[in-house]
């Protein structure tokens, strides 16, 4: 998913100033995807919103320090949003892999089994049990189902981090911690470390 | 987990000037990690050093405005090729522990499955490795590190 232009960026302007139009426009993007990534069929909305959580999370990261506390209580909602949908995402993507590889088995069982039923009126079912991939069936199988079982209760958490970020003003309190500049009253306020270590 | 240097921030200091500070040491944290990241006995390397190319990106792309837009271009692309072979390697090196914790637990009859699927994986991993060890050399080869520090000093001369 292609991140959305931020305009009137200005290098020789304030870090505060720059950080803070970006914010808005990620917080933006993150949001612009509910409710369609509610739907747990809307595999592409899910995955372009985890992006679109990691690119919040990120700006937070390096600036939530020159922002009003709530930033760095967002940074790790976010995070942990983030977290949550990268691991649909992985169940996304490794279940079709493993239903594909037991397709490929079946298709060599089915061959195999067609093989050696050689003239035979029909097919003996009692062939079955020499087919080669039939060790392999069990795991395969196993694995597909523990990852449909996963995605579905990470599915369930992730809508309730959401109505919990929802419940507690997630967004209107990031972007009244904006306008809240750490340092802006000009009385010399110190500048904070940046928790980059929290990126991974 | 790749530990991450703090580094301060002023809300008041140029976009520009802070850009050029925050890349130069990810820039540094990026190359430190490199050592024996092709070793697939500890996986953790390899993990490491992409922590540090998405800290070195994300960084780049908040900044994005402050450097040259050619080179910036250029030194983002090879960041993101760096990034995506690490990826290739670290796909695999988390799908096998997984795929083995599910087996430790798994029943007798489900096993030789899953150790059908780890093989799988570890020949991604070989694949992966191989993806990785021509980024690394393309790296060298083009003096990434020598033109994400000039994209650094470049920036700070705007600001």
């Amino acid at each position: 998913m292609k991140a959305r232009r931020v305009k009137g960026l200005d290098p020789q302007g304030a870090l505060a100033d720059n950080a803070a139009r970006i914010v808005r426009v990620r917080l933006d993007e993150l949001c612009s995807f509910m409710p369609k990534a509610a739907d747990p069929e809307q595999v592409v909305a899910l995955h372009d919103m985890r992006i679109a959580a990691k690119r919040l999370r990120y700006i937070l990261e390096i600036t939530a320090p020159c922002f009003g506390p709530y930033a760095a209580t967002a940074m790790k909602a976010t995070k942990g949003l983030q977290d949550l949908l990268g691991e649909i995402h992985d169940c996304d993507v490794q279940e079709p892999d493993v239903m594909a590889q037991l397709e490929r088995v079946m298709a060599e069982d089915a061959r195999a089994l067609a093989a050696r039923a050689g003239d035979a009126e029909d097919l003996d079912p009692a062939l079955l049990k020499r087919i080669p991939g039939r060790a392999v069936h069990p795991g395969l199988v196993a694995l597909a189902v523990h990852l449909r079982a996963r995605r579905a209760l990470l599915f369930a958490r992730f809508l309730e981090a959401w109505r919990d970020l929802e419940r507690k003003g997630f967004r209107a309190r990031l972007e009244f911690a904006l306008d809240e500049r750490a340092g802006a009253t000009g009385n010399g306020a110190t500048p904070v470390a940046t928790p980059l270590e929290v990126i991974e | 987990m790749a530990k991450a240097a703090e580094i301060p921030v002023d809300p008041l200091e140029s976009y520009a000037s802070a850009g050029a500070r925050i890349v130069r040491v990810r820039t540094m944290e990026l190359f430190d990690h490199g050592e024996n990241v092709l070793d697939t006995e500890d996986i953790e390397r390899v993990h490491d050093m992409r922590v540090a190319t998405r800290r070195l990106r994300a960084v780049l792309e908040v900044f994005a405005p402050c450097f040259p837009a050619d080179a910036f271009k250029s030194a983002l692309r090879d960041v993101k090729a760096l990034a995506d072979a690490l990826g290739e390697r670290r796909d695999p090196d988390v799908h096998i522990a997984a795929m083995e914790q599910f087996a430790a637990v798994a029943a007798a009859a489900q096993r030789a499955g899953l150790q059908h699927l780890i093989g799988l994986q570890q020949a991604r991993q070989a694949k992966g490795n191989d993806a990785l060890a021509a980024a690394l050399e393309h790296a060298e080869r083009s003096d990434l590190r020598a033109r994400l520090l000039a994209l650094a000093d470049a920036a700070e001369a705007t600001a």
